[in-house]
């Protein structure tokens, strides 16, 4: 996403300096006007490159989702097979097994991770003391550059029962240890709260960079009317930036599906298997691992499609609340 | 999931892309034959935290003794699976690839799809070769093929080591069998046999792969087979469904819910499992007997005045039962040194590559990947003792390269290190009672689709069980349903095959 809306904001702003001489008016002809803005375009080449390389011609090798594909057959050999392995998918358990899952964990994300960055970012924005603020923003900036790999082991060496830190700390109160990392019924929150640490932090420099653009004559106004703080992020500052939440609402839709493999890979395990198996890590179990390819391609393949008719879905709604969406 | 699987296969390809650049290189002037002087490039599994140098002393004294200059493609030990399969997907392999999961969907298929050389009409060419155990050339066989050089291992290495100073502080016996060995891991939970006035030690130290590896070795001593097992009537079962294996289970629960198995064994990777034991959080691993010996060195590296002692158990029985130990070296043929078409494209090359490995079953050689160079990693005495001089050096250099000698038996060197002649001799002396899967050169088509998914699931089942999530008759109802998923399919075609081949 990140490439588009670069190159999209870098359009308007390049003719200024670069294509000094060309006439503002509109050409019919598409030809000319490409020859015209040919600078511009350039720009474009290599995000476009980018895509057509490794998001558009890897999509190719999906035609596997429907042979019986070997590797060492290549994608020429394998036999055909239809729809055999969607067929397959739908018929069994682990298809509802699946999307209960992915849907439950991105509910939740959406619920209580999503709020969490715009309310760190209205707190610090009404922190006043500008040294202090700049240093609260670099110590919740740093977990998103932390690999999963080390927020999960910290995690792991924090919670186990087998003399972890915060299971000491409850029997040393006379409770009883809580196996948070095999209990299935912890699995949700403690996804969720991984997923906050890391991210709440980093999520906030988008909504800090609009905050920035918040007039101030706004507030000095509010004040003489006498509105205090809380009030002013209220009526100024929240509706200021609520374009921008909803934009990256309608993203986080789109990746509703998309919860991202390696996180739910480190924190599954047997015993929660069954809350915490969701698309990723199932098509990586039944296709690197059990070295069922096409299967697992199938299984991509149909969760994409549903990702699509998301973010659709989504930017149509905040086209209808009178908001610009994404595109 | 593109995105999952494409990152996947960038980081396979990433990591082969290193030595590939050399075997590219070259790759294009083997057509006229006469690529002798091109390194060889061999991928192989790396059971140790450090990545050797590849200049370092082990390689470039190898590469002098053989002649032959070559590059290894280290796979960590723990995501072999996935980094093979996917290699074998992408077509991403080495000269030599050493496959060591006999039992896996993705390498069967490999093999059997002809992606390897047939080796064995090159063998009778090379001394060491043409000397490998006949039994175990018919272990390593698919279908009557031999697709690569097998692994010469040990058949029985496995056994339970126990901790000798916490069984003398305590005032307990070697446990022999399978009653005294729950006695032994209760109390070294309850009892304080470390002595330090803390509740904080347990029996058994297991860890994620119970299920195949130690647990596994246990249900051996319960009577149940390796992966598979033929009945009087020649017909084949399943190990994970026999009454045997769910005896085992039953113990085994009981002894978890005495504490005194650590309690998130399912969450333990093998490197957490030997820093528990080193710290000394347990006093029971049912393991390679080899393992004694690292223990002692990593508790030592930790705290040189470490009271750890171990006993090694060799002859766990069960109520009188004689003593079985299941293999776990696939009935010493630990998989398979193979040699894909893409890398060695004709018949010269394979002759190139064989003439490798087998001057690597040379005593020269292998000492070198055993011991190092004499004089920096260990000396000799007269009588041929051993004695590493440089552990440090030798884990960073030498430790490494011992995993990927095509033969482990070549010679059995004394050692002045304690445990290490115990363990050699004891694994040596249990190897009449193994027990080894009639099925291991077997065919059946199901059994090399589905298997990785079935084993997986019971797998989970086994690991909900013990921990108390759900009963024995859940988890027979989850077998129940393997049967559908083909399980049933698996035992009738090895039933069949089986009956061929001995009928």
């Amino acid at each position: 996403m990140s490439a588009v809306t670069a190159a999209k904001t870098a359009a308007p702003t390049t003719p200024t300096t670069s294509g000094g001489g060309v006439p503002a008016r509109p050409r019919r002809k598409r030809v000319p006007a490409l020859w015209k803005h040919k600078a511009l375009y350039l720009m474009a080449v290599p995000g476009i490159l980018y895509f057509i390389l490794f998001k558009y011609a890897p999509m190719g090798g999906l035609v596997i989702a429907f042979q019986d594909y070997l590797p060492f057959l290549g994608i020429g050999g394998s036999p055909w097979v239809g729809f055999d392995h969607f067929v397959r998918f739908f018929s069994e358990d682990t298809f509802y097994v699946l999307l209960r899952n992915t849907l439950m964990i991105s509910l939740g994300m959406l619920i209580f991770a999503f709020p969490v960055p715009v309310i760190l970012a209205l707190l610090l924005n009404e922190v006043r003391t500008k040294w202090f603020q700049r240093s609260i923003q670099s110590v919740v900036y740093l977990p998103h550059f932390l690999s999963w790999v080390i927020v999960v082991s910290i995690f792991y060496v924090l919670l186990t029962t087998d003399g972890g830190s915060v299971n000491n700390l409850l029997v040393s109160w006379g409770f009883d240890p809580v196996p948070f990392l095999t209990d299935p019924d912890w699995l949700r929150p403690m996804y969720i709260f991984q997923e906050i640490w890391k991210g709440a932090g980093w999520g906030t420099i988008v909504y800090l960079a609009a905050m920035t653009a918040v007039d101030v004559q706004l507030y000095e106004a509010s004040e003489l009317d006498g509105a205090g703080r809380m009030r002013q992020a209220w009526h100024i500052t929240l509706p200021a930036i609520r374009p921008t939440i909803i934009v990256m609402f309608i993203l986080a839709i789109g990746d509703f599906l998309e919860l991202g493999f390696e996180h739910m890979f480190l924190v599954m395990n047997s015993l929660n298997r069954d809350v915490a198996d969701i698309f990723d890590t199932y098509v990586y179990t039944a296709g690197i691992e059990n070295g069922q390819l096409s299967y697992a391609a199938a299984v991509g393949l149909f969760k994409g499609l549903v990702g699509l008719v998301l973010v659709v879905f989504a930017n149509r709604l905040a086209k209808r609340f009178g908001e610009e969406g994404v595109y | 999931m593109r995105k999952t699987l494409f990152a996947k296969g960038a980081a396979a390809a990433a990591v082969a892309a290193l030595a590939l650049t050399a075997c590219g290189s070259n790759g294009s002037g083997d057509d006229d034959g006469k690529a002798d002087d091109s390194p060889i490039t061999w991928m192989s599994m790396l059971h140790t935290p450090v990545t050797p140098d590849a200049d370092g002393p082990i390689q470039t004294a190898l590469e002098e003794y053989t002649g032959q200059e070559f590059k290894m493609q280290w796979v960590p030990d723990a995501s072999k699976e996935e980094k093979i399969n996917s290699a074998l997907a992408s077509g991403q392999l080495a000269d030599i690839v050493s496959l060591t999961v006999t039992d896996s969907t993705t390498v069967r298929q490999a093999l059997k799809a002809g992606q390897f050389w047939d080796v064995e009409p090159f063998l009778k060419d090379f001394p060491n070769l043409a000397k490998i155990d006949p039994d175990t050339l018919e272990a390593a066989k698919l279908d009557g093929k031999l697709y690569g050089v097998p692994f010469q291992k040990i058949k029985t290495r496995y056994g339970v080591v126990v901790r000798q100073d916490w069984l003398d502080h305590l005032g307990l016996e070697v446990p022999h069998t399978i009653e005294d060995l729950e006695k032994v891991a209760v109390a070294f939970t309850k009892d304080d046999p470390d002595g330090n006035g803390k509740d904080d030690t347990t029996g058994f130290i297991d860890r994620e792969e119970s299920f195949l590896v130690g647990f596994r070795s246990l249900t051996g001593y319960f009577g149940a087979g390796d992966k598979f097992s033929v009945d009087d009537s020649g017909q084949v079962h399943a190990a994970f469904a026999s009454d045997e294996f769910k005896q085992a289970m039953e113990w085994y629960r009981g002894v978890y819910e005495q504490g005194a198995v650590n309690q998130e064994f399912v969450t333990v990777q093998k490197q957490n499992q030997q820093d528990a034991i080193a710290r000394g959080k347990g006093g029971i691993v049912v393991t390679g007997l080899f393992e004694a010996k690292n223990y002692v060195d990593l508790a030592q590296s930790a705290d040189p005045k470490t009271p750890m002692k171990w006993a090694l158990v060799n002859d766990m029985t069960l109520d009188g039962q004689p003593h079985h130990i299941i293999t776990d070296t696939g009935g010493g043929m630990g998989g398979w040194l193979a040699l894909p078409k893409s890398e060695v494209k004709d018949e010269a090359e394979v002759k190139k590559v064989l003439g490798f490995l087998d001057k690597l079953m040379d005593e020269e050689p292998f000492g070198l990947m055993t011991n190092g160079v004499e004089g920096t990693h260990y000396s000799q005495d007269a009588d041929g003792v051993v004695t590493i001089e440089d552990q440090t050096a030798w884990e960073q250099e030498v430790q490494p390269y011992s995993s990927s000698r095509p033969s482990e038996k070549i010679v059995t060197y004394k050692s002045t290190k304690p445990y290490v002649d115990e363990a050699n001799e004891k694994m040596a002396a249990q190897e009449p009672d193994a027990v080894i899967n009639p099925t291991q050169s077997l065919s059946s088509e199901t059994f090399d689709r589905q298997w990785s998914t079935i084993e997986d699931k019971a797998m989970d089942a086994y690991n909900r069980y013990l921990t108390g999530q759900i009963e024995m008759a859940d988890y027979e109802a989850v077998v129940e349903d393997l049967r559908g998923q083909g399980l049933d399919d698996i035992e009738a075609e090895f039933t069949a095959a089986y009956a061929k081949v001995n009928g």
